[in-house]
């Protein structure tokens, strides 16, 4: 199981297929599945329930960069990127706003694009890079998108701030800052309750007119 | 959300034994099948991850564009071929959801996205198509974004996607892969009306994958629209939305296609008024004409007895920005 | 040289920027549910499946047993809160969670499931199942009148004759009605609480108040106020939905009893519409009555609001109708209703944003009956005293108000016959709604440290929910003491900090504020004690300190709720100018320009003060077009609960906008000049884009949201 959970499992490879594993251990006697199982599914057994065994194999091998830095992790395939960034990796940044792609509080970049990472299970992330506000800024210094969301006020409690900003960049990155109005639309899966929208276009603007490498 | 079993079979075939399985669902985006997974209102055994399947192209053939049905709902959008070739399916594309859904979601899961009906939603309340034989909450209920055509006592959901509305009005045609190999059905007849059985979207049978659509050539182009309207300028569903693409010829149409969104249980397509317009000239007067006999059979619940208003005045608009009368 | 701030009309960029916006754009500010506690699990509520009734049973075997689940917390096993028991006193009514059997409404939580991961809770919660003894339940407020009563007293209010409107030469009488609104900020509200002792305890909460939340968990839990630790350093929006203890704080404090472990509850979006309240569903009735000339004559003002069947909430719905214009006759009535919901509560603007769309919207209707325009017919009955009381005003700028709003929006462009203005398919119409909400200050303390190496530190217990409160409270100090904004630095947040009120009422800066500059006030005295020299208003306190020896300065200091309340009316007022776009044949509606001034007495901070009116004109326009909770009252359940389907503005919907200050100083309120502007940057606004949907299409709503059904219906 260590170096199962160690290993790099590319995208591509299968993962093992098993589902009458998990039925035997459901119906086979605790005995048995300690014979079959190696030493994490014994701790488990000897503590609790034959769902609990089974809880064990459902957790999978998780590896991911995470702002440059590999990540290797075991996780239940239910958790989403946005759980397993804010609970298991302490990257609180990114923010949960609705928990369910209507707000865009949790957008990150996985590969480059920006996507809600509520909805992402974490599983389907092996092997992809990911970026959250946490890794936006060089050291000390702010990426000019978190200069000017600072300089145009583009928030007031700042909750919904790293999504609006991490899909501020992707917004110009895929060229879709050209115009006042094209940033709105543009900008629309990401929901700010205090009201900063054009603050936000304002900020926006400035990067895109500025030129600066986004 | 249940625990469940992540698989993600190398090849196409494998993908294919896997989901020949009860209790077993394809996961593509995720956008909608995650959600639904998180309230309960579906609880697979086993998701079955397709997305690293060669089935991203956006390709030119001889019958006209194929898109792959694991193409991203962005890339789609953004697609020189797709703008210059079917600028109706790029408009649609972009009026639904938001940017990172689309980068999420891809065709095929777009195609097998569920209703947005709130009954449906809310595991705690009667819903036919998540519970068969437990009523239908919306029938007599909050009924606002609800169908106006081809609802059933059993169900009077609507299909909420934007490109399904583009690919029914373009005639777009679905490809589908089984154990039998592939084989391709009309996309107006993919998605199926509620009947007696809401909790089926569509025609997919057990253990069949999307693969692609194709969508053919026409002189469309030129004069597309697709109209949405909603309770905001963006980032929701539809109230009512309109696909149109004229071929005008001296200001006269020479061929149509009408279909409209938030109507009904799958994608509507408006073959009377297609049929209608053709010949005519292009004018406001005639579009309003035609828009009302686009509603025939429409029948409203309460909530949504506006939508009999808002329909056709969509339809107008719509035709309206497709001839450039605006 | 930096560019002199136009101070009526700051940019986005003017100013100085956030003392906390660093954090915000790194993420590294940490919101409630965002503390790494050790020995950390989780809860997730289930929620009751109807909306009244008692449950018979209640099967937690399956989620008990589900993996990972450590507890399963109900009101057949949780710890008694000892402040629910009946015999005591001076607790205020709210939901007694998980004490009885009782269901009051649907979406109350009857189980707590704490587990060690988030996952597991989450499906621990979905396998509580419980049996009901169910009771018809009533969640219509208009089906419900019947059942209306007045909050106390007898909600009546009345000045000169009653109806006078019914005799008036041009009248009318017409029904508003506001649905629920929910506050939806973007954080959901959450909490981390951790027993440190048996009667000890430290929570990390979403809270307005920190303080108040204090004093509520030590009164129902029997503890000391100082065992008491409640933190709330950023708090991701409320709106007021925070400004007071919910059921889920309770909840979370009894799990983390049961498990004796630190438990984090964070609720869902759903829960966000039941549990931690909304502004009420509100129907009205406004009679007005003027003369041929437009001088008006009679208001009656009539409203029934919602409430819970365990707690009146009541808000001030009616009262703007009392103060807003100068008439001789008013009278006012206001009435609750119970129904089985959640308790509302205040949400920005509490009771006059309601109330003004009702006034602001029948006053445009009169406009319009007397073909006056809708600007001019406000300053026929400009009230210069409080006609409620007949006091003068602290300050009242509305006339200029309403000048520089006309000339920024262009109101000479707009045409007084409705529907005369189309372009390419859209209307083209004009609106104009007011606001005024009182200006209030309460006592707060400050604690200010002054070192050596040129720095101040200043201290509060204040919440600062998003609008910039540490900012404005550095900039004055750096204002009284000469010293640059980037060496003050401001500390908040925390029970264990001074004396300061709950963040509400627009009132934040007026109260903490005025400590602050006691605080200042009370350095400069220190520091003459040490010079001997009370010349120097803004001495060199650096190198003082480094002359005498000393590592500091420090001073605690109180400023009271301020005097003059007795002889002065005070209040905030503001001005929305909105132009819309109706498409007329689907009837959407497009905001296309919007202009709002604030009279709000001194501006102290550019930025951010532009930034809480754009923000409150946002929150008008989603009341005014497209925001409703809404019930299917068969089921008594929300319909629409989550934000796909309860919509607020994106920023597709928003406009620049227009920001405007009279920006002159009330002299009574505070020492700094300044008066309230969160609650005016709202009230008034839903009004200016009906009047404006009117104006364009000569459909008048009066039920809100404005949604395309509406217009083209």
């Amino acid at each position: 199981m260590e170096s199962k959970e160690s290993a790099i499992i590319p995208a591509i490879e299968p993962y093992v297929e098993d589902s009458s594993r998990r039925n035997f251990l459901k119906q086979s006697s605790l005995l048995t599945a300690v014979a079959l199982t190696p030493e994490i599914a014994v701790k488990a057994a000897g503590l609790h329930l034959h769902e609990e065994i089974a809880a064990v194999f459902e957790k999978m091998p998780l590896k991911m960069e995470v702002n440059g830095k590999s990540r290797m992790l075991s996780v239940e395939p239910r958790a989403t990127l946005l759980d397993i960034l804010r609970e298991q990796l302490e990257l609180t940044g990114t923010k949960k706003g609705c928990d369910h792609g209507q707000c865009g509080a949790c957008t990150v970049h996985v590969d480059g694009r920006r996507v809600n990472s509520c909805l992402t299970l974490g599983v389907m992330m092996n092997g992809k890079k990911i970026t959250t506000i946490e890794g936006l800024a060089h050291g000390d210094q702010l990426h000019p998108m978190q200069e000017a969301f600072i300089k145009h006020d583009g928030f007031q409690c700042g909750y919904c701030t790293p999504g609006q900003i991490m899909s501020a960049v992707a917004c110009i990155r895929e060229g879709h800052a050209g115009s006042e109005h094209e940033i709105r639309e543009y900008m629309s899966g990401n929901i700010c309750r205090c009201g900063a929208y054009p603050n936000i276009v304002n900020a926006i603007q400035e990067v895109k007119n500025g030129g600066q490498e986004v | 959300m249940k625990q469940f079993q992540y698989v993600q079979p190398a090849t196409r075939q494998a993908v294919l034994e896997a989901i020949n399985k009860p209790g077993t669902k394809i996961i593509a985006g995720g956008t909608n099948l995650v959600d639904l997974m998180k309230r309960g209102v579906t609880a697979p055994d086993k998701l079955v991850d397709i997305n690293h399947l060669p089935l991203k192209n956006i390709t030119v053939t001889p019958l006209g564009l194929y898109i792959g049905a694991l193409a991203l709902n962005s890339v789609v959008s953004e697609n020189k071929q797709v703008i210059e070739k079917q600028p109706l399916l790029a408009m649609a594309l972009k009026s639904g959801a938001s940017p990172q859904l689309r980068n999420m979601a891809t065709v095929g899961g777009n195609m097998m996205q569920r209703t947005r009906c709130g009954y449906f939603y809310d595991t705690a309340m009667p819903c036919n198509k998540r519970v068969p034989g437990s009523g239908c909450g919306a029938y007599e209920g909050v009924n606002r974004m609800h169908a106006i055509f081809g609802a059933s006592s059993q169900c009077i959901a609507v299909h909420p996607s934007d490109m399904c509305v583009a690919l029914a009005a373009l005639d777009a045609v679905v490809i589908i892969a089984g154990k039998k190999g592939e084989h391709r059905v009309p996309f107006t007849e993919f998605h199926r009306l509620p009947g007696d059985h809401p909790e089926a979207d569509n025609n997919l049978a057990p253990g069949e994958l999307i693969t692609g659509v194709e969508i053919p050539d026409n002189n469309l182009a030129k004069n597309s629209y697709y109209l949405k309207v909603r309770d905001r300028q963006s980032y929701a569903f539809a109230l009512i939305s309109v696909a149109a693409a004229l071929d005008i010829k001296n200001g006269i149409i020479q061929n149509a296609r009408l279909a409209m969104g938030g109507v009904a249980h799958k994608p509507w397509r408006l073959f009377d008024a297609e049929k209608a317009l053709v010949g005519k000239k292009a004018s406001e007067e005639n579009f309003q004409q035609i828009a009302q006999l686009a509603m025939q059979g429409a029948k409203a619940y309460g909530y949504n007895s506006f939508k009999l208003k808002l329909a056709p005045a969509s339809i107008t608009e719509a035709l309206k920005h497709a001839a450039g009368l605006v | 040289m930096e560019k002199a701030i136009n101070m009526n009309r700051p940019s986005s960029s003017d100013g100085m920027s956030r003392i906390d916006g660093r954090l915000k754009v790194t993420g590294a500010a940490k919101y409630s549910a965002e503390y790494a506690v050790e020995g950390l699990t989780y809860g997730v509520l289930a929620g009751s499946t109807i909306a009244k009734g008692t449950i018979t049973a209640l099967d937690t075997k399956a989620a008990e047993r589900a993996p990972g689940v450590l507890a399963v917390v109900t009101y057949l096993n949780a710890p008694k809160v000892p402040g629910f028991q009946p015999d005591q006193k001076g607790i205020r009514a709210q939901l007694k969670v998980f004490n009885d059997n009782k269901i009051f409404y649907n979406g109350q939580p009857i189980a707590l499931v704490i587990a060690d991961t988030y996952e597991r809770a989450l499906y621990g919660a979905s396998l509580v199942k419980a049996t009901y003894n169910k009771e018809e339940h009533q969640t219509s407020l208009t089906d419900n009148f019947g059942k209306g009563f007045p909050p106390r007293g007898d909600g009546l209010y009345k000045r000169g004759t009653e109806d006078a409107w019914k005799s008036a030469p041009i009248k009318l009488e017409q029904e508003y009605i506001v649905p629920t609104n929910t506050h939806n900020p973007m954080e959901l509200h959450a909490i981390i609480a951790r027993w440190d002792a048996d009667d000890k305890i430290t929570v990390w909460d979403k809270t307005q108040g920190v303080k108040a939340t204090q004093h509520d968990i030590s009164q129902l839990f029997k503890l000391p106020l100082e065992n008491v630790q409640v933190n709330s350093r950023f708090v991701g929006g409320a709106f007021g939905s925070a400004l007071r203890t919910w059921p889920h704080e309770i909840v979370a404090i009894l799990g983390a009893k049961a498990v004796k472990k630190p438990v984090k509850l964070v609720l869902s979006r759903a829960d966000m519409f039941t549990s931690v309240g909304y502004r009420p569903h509100t129907w009205q009735k406004v009679g007005i009555g003027a003369t041929a000339d437009g001088k008006l004559t009679g208001i009656t003002h009539q409203a029934y609001g919602q409430t819970s069947p365990y707690e009146n909430f009541t808000e001030g719905a009616v009262n703007v109708s009392q103060s807003m214009y100068a008439c001789p006759n008013v009278n006012t009535k206001y009435n609750l209703v119970a129904l089985n919901v959640g308790t509302p509560t205040w949400m920005r603007g509490p009771g006059e944003a309601t109330g003004s769309f009702a006034l602001e919207s029948a006053l445009d209707e009169l406009s319009y009956a007397l073909n006056i325009d809708p600007i001019e017919i406000r300053i026929r009955n400009y009230a210069e005293t409080d006609p409620e009381n007949g006091k003068p005003f602290s300050s009242k700028h509305l006339k200029e108000a309403y000048q520089l709003g006309a000339d920024s929006i262009g109101w000479s462009n707009r045409k007084q016959q409705p529907a005369s203005v189309k372009k390419d398919g859209w209307f083209v119409g004009y609106g104009i709604g007011c606001g005024m909400f009182g200006a209030y200050r309460s006592g707060a303390v400050i604690k200010a440290t002054l070192k050596a190496d040129g720095t101040l530190h200043l201290q509060s217990a204040v919440s600062d929910i998003g609008p910039g409160t540490g900012t404005a409270m550095v900039l004055i100090a750096a204002e009284q003491l000469g010293i640059p904004a980037d060496k003050i630095s401001f500390e908040n947040g925390a029970s264990d900090l001074p004396q300061a009120p709950t963040q509400g009422g627009s009132a934040t800066t007026a109260s903490v504020g005025s400590a602050v500059y006691k605080a200042c006030a009370d350095l400069k005295t220190e520091f003459q004690k040490l010079t001997g020299n009370n010349t120097n208003d803004k001495p060199d306190y650096a190198q003082i300190l480094k002359q005498h020896n000393l590592p500091s300065v420090e001073v605690t200091s109180k400023s009271d709720g301020g005097e003059g309340r007795d002889k002065y009316s005070m209040n905030s007022w503001s001005v929305h100018f909105v132009k819309v776009l109706v498409n007329a044949l689907t009837g959407v509606v497009k905001i296309d320009k919007v202009t709002s001034v604030a009279d709000c007495g001194t501006i102290i901070s550019p930025k951010t003060a532009r930034s809480q009116i754009v923000g409150g004109a946002i929150g008008g326009i989603g009341m005014a077009l497209m925001e409703e909770a809404i019930i299917d009252h068969r089921y008594g359940r929300y319909i629409n609960n989550n934000y796909a389907d309860y919509h607020v503005p994106v920023n597709a919907d928003i406009p620049q906008i227009d920001a405007l200050f009279v920006n002159k100083p009330d002299p009574i309120l505070n020492p700094m000049g300044s008066k309230g502007m969160a609650e005016i940057a709202l009230v008034g606004m839903a009004a200016a884009v009906a009047n404006a949907v009117y104006n364009a299409t000569g459909k008048r709503v009066r039920e809100l949201p404005i949604t395309p059904d509406k217009v083209i219906g």
